[in-house]
């Protein structure tokens, strides 16, 4: 029952708000589409929280999509033992480094009086959300060594049958209950993402990259 | 030659009197919401003194503007690879601090308060936090008038020398009232990797799309004046827009509108947009020059059929012949960009102030032997303050023009007296004698129509049902927060 909501309610619940929720937020109102940063509140704290949580996350979050996306590849390189030593001891680094950034952004967002106005419920959501996420993911990491490995032999696989529309939760329904925590909140980030500041994920600046410096636009042009 | 028309705003310094009705009036109509306390896209600073924000001239501290190297031109903060990496924590922006933190007053305590031995007094609140606040540290205006002089004045990166303003006998002041200049060569919109902020190709205001931006901050710093605001309530940038909605209907500006001292003038300037970032180049000093040869002049037949091809109509082709603009700017060469050496090209210039008449550098109430005009040597604030303000350091620029106003004084003071007027006086200041009463009309009793001349823009090749539906001004959507 609890593995059939998690591995299979939740998963397409989370993948259907996204698809139809973010466009009718991007075509309905763009005036809420920003990170909210609070930088010019406070500034002080949030550069230990920000850029730790920041730098640990995006790298391991890159690396379980690449698992996605090439486990052949990934599979042969892991296979050495040397590597998977060094990629799951830079993991679980990060993995700390995020922790205890949101740690910091969490309790800044409790200490500092001139937040109060500009934190809402959705920032208190998001925060422990994303903090169970990194625990957990870190809890993973300790106790249940090697996932860089198993992970492309079972999420991943799990995944694709999700892609597919013909899930196959049993590559899932055996691992303990801290697994499945992480999961169901990574599934439930994911739904959560169109109706909070997390859409601002949704946009790397790649334009302004390529782009000249000065933007003009016509209204005649 | 790729010629465009920019509408442009002249301050004459010389005129301002400190009053703040600009900034008023601009508050009223733009910032007077949640999130937007703090902001104010009109601001009236007092010189010297370290401005709103504080300090932002130190470019240091906020690294704003553009550099040059290598022969080219390079924001002055990081490029575009470090811009990525810098995301999460943008290491230069203005903090709330570096303004001031809005308050208001709790009215309600003066009839609510329980009955007591003491007066209830109305208590301040940070209209950030809503939390009281115990003592007022700062305000948009905090050392007005030179308060506080010995912790903000001398402050002041202008000043060759921070000792006059201990010194009664030397110290002076004068105002500078500042909007966003709406630059040739913007660095807010360069750094802003949303690519929400844009300046638009008719009149070159410059603009941030409230739709575009993703609140990444950058702009707040790069802008070199400080004049891009990041609106803690609605996560995104805002900043002065020119009062677009009035300019396109050919109404002044709010703030040059409500000018009590008359001191503002707005007019078209043309100018050649592909000299822009060769005329940036130059060294320091010759900044100013560089910006007159951009500007081009609206009289000659070629500019005119090359601005044509740019879509600029006959109606503004007209107004910028009769621009009072392009006179101060260019003709009279009496306006100055403010810190040319940012290399933004600002577009909002100011003609300096002559300093007090009756007292010469030195002693307190020492009227100098000059007579009734002070010389120019014996100028009560110095002219490398001016020049490190408006010419890049060029003191003989800032010299021109004072020569000139004083030319302009002696000659309608001599005319009003019926006395003879030595022609030499107004010689070797560069003007003449019809220039002379073109300028005294231009900075004394020219009438609104005179003082600003603003063409409408051109709306009639739109469908009339799409002009209907897209006039007016206003945001329906609501942002975060708002009710």
């Amino acid at each position: 029952m609890l593995n059939n909501f998690i591995f299979i309610v939740l998963p397409y619940a989370a993948l259907a708000l996204v698809i139809f929720v973010t466009p009718y937020r991007f075509f309905s109102n763009r005036l809420t589409w920003s990170a909210y940063s609070t930088q010019f509140l406070e500034s002080k704290t949030l550069f230990w929280g920000i850029n730790p949580w920041h730098y640990g996350i995006i790298p391991v979050l890159a690396a379980h999509f690449l698992g996605v996306l090439a486990p052949g590849p990934l599979k042969v390189f892991l296979g050495n033992q040397t590597n998977l030593v060094v990629i799951e001891s830079i993991g679980l680094a990060l993995g700390l480094f995020a922790v205890f950034g949101c740690l910091g952004l969490l309790l800044r967002r409790v200490n500092a009086p001139i937040l109060k106005r500009v934190t809402f419920a959705s920032d208190w959501v998001l925060l422990y959300l994303l903090l169970a996420q990194a625990l957990t993911g870190v809890y993973i990491a300790t106790f249940m060594r090697w996932g860089s490995q198993w992970y492309l032999h079972t999420a991943v696989p799990y995944l694709w049958s999700l892609a597919s529309f013909n899930p196959q939760i049993e590559y899932m329904t055996d691992f303990p209950l801290v697994f499945k925590l992480h999961a169901a909140c990574a599934f439930l980030i994911v739904a959560l993402l169109p109706f909070t500041k997390l859409v601002h994920l949704l946009y790397v600046p790649v334009h302004f990259l390529m782009d000249p410096p000065i933007l003009y636009r016509w209204r005649t042009k | 030659m790729d010629v465009r028309a920019q509408l442009v705003m002249v301050f004459n310094l010389d005129k301002c009197i400190g009053c703040h009705t600009c900034s008023i009036s601009c508050k009223n109509i733009w910032t007077d919401r949640k999130g937007a306390e703090y902001m104010w896209w009109n601001n009236v600073e007092t010189k010297p003194g370290v401005g709103y924000p504080k300090k932002w001239e130190n470019q240091e501290k906020f690294k704003g503007g553009w550099l040059r190297e290598g022969g080219k031109l390079k924001l002055r903060a990081m490029g575009k690879g470090p811009t990525l990496f810098n995301m999460f924590f943008q290491p230069n922006m203005p903090k709330l601090d570096d303004y001031y933190e809005p308050f208001d007053f709790d009215y309600s305590n003066l009839y609510k308060a329980p009955p007591g031995s003491d007066q209830p007094v109305a208590e301040a609140f940070s209209q950030v936090s809503g939390e009281r606040i115990e003592k007022i540290t700062g305000g948009p205006n905090w050392d007005d008038d030179l308060s506080g002089s010995q912790v903000y004045a001398v402050e002041d990166s202008n000043l060759e020398d921070n000792t006059l303003v201990a010194d009664y006998g030397r110290m002076f002041m004068h105002y500078l009232p500042r909007i966003c200049n709406h630059c040739l060569n913007p660095a807010c919109v360069a750094s802003c990797p949303s690519r929400a902020i844009y300046k638009r190709g008719e009149d070159g205001v410059v603009l941030v799309d409230q739709e575009v931006c993703k609140g990444w901050r950058f702009c707040t710093s790069a802008c070199p004046y400080k004049k891009v605001y990041f609106n803690w309530q609605s996560g995104k940038a805002e900043k002065c827009i020119f009062c677009f909605p009035r300019t396109e209907t050919g109404q002044c500006n709010a703030c040059a509108h409500s000018c009590v001292g008359r001191i503002r003038h707005v007019g078209v300037l043309l100018y050649d947009a592909d000299r822009v970032e060769e005329a940036l180049l130059k060294p320091d000093d010759q900044l100013v020059a560089a910006h007159r040869d951009v500007i081009m002049d609206p009289h000659d037949p070629e500019v005119r059929e090359a601005a044509r091809k740019n879509g600029v109509s006959d109606q503004w082709l007209e107004a910028a012949e009769k621009s009072p603009v392009y006179a101060l700017v260019k003709e009279f060469a009496v306006a100055l960009p403010l810190h040319p050496e940012f290399r933004t090209m600002p577009m909002a210039y100011y003609i300096p102030s002559l300093s007090p008449v009756i007292s010469s550098g030195g002693d307190l109430h020492e009227l100098a032997d000059h007579g009734t005009f002070p010389l120019l040597e014996k100028m009560r604030a110095p002219i490398s303050f001016l020049a490190s303000l408006l010419s890049g350091g060029n003191q003989e620029i800032i010299a021109d023009i004072l020569r000139k106003q004083i030319a302009l004084r002696l000659f309608k003071r001599a005319g009003n007296l019926g006395q003879p007027i030595e022609e030499s006086i107004l010689k070797n200041a560069g003007l003449d004698e019809a220039g002379a009463n073109r300028l005294y009309r231009l900075f004394t009793i020219a009438p609104y129509r005179e003082r600003n001349v603003i063409p409408t823009q051109q709306r009639e090749e739109q469908d009339s049902n799409q002009r209907k539906g897209a006039s007016g001004f206003g945001i329906l959507k609501k942002t975060r927060g708002t009710k």
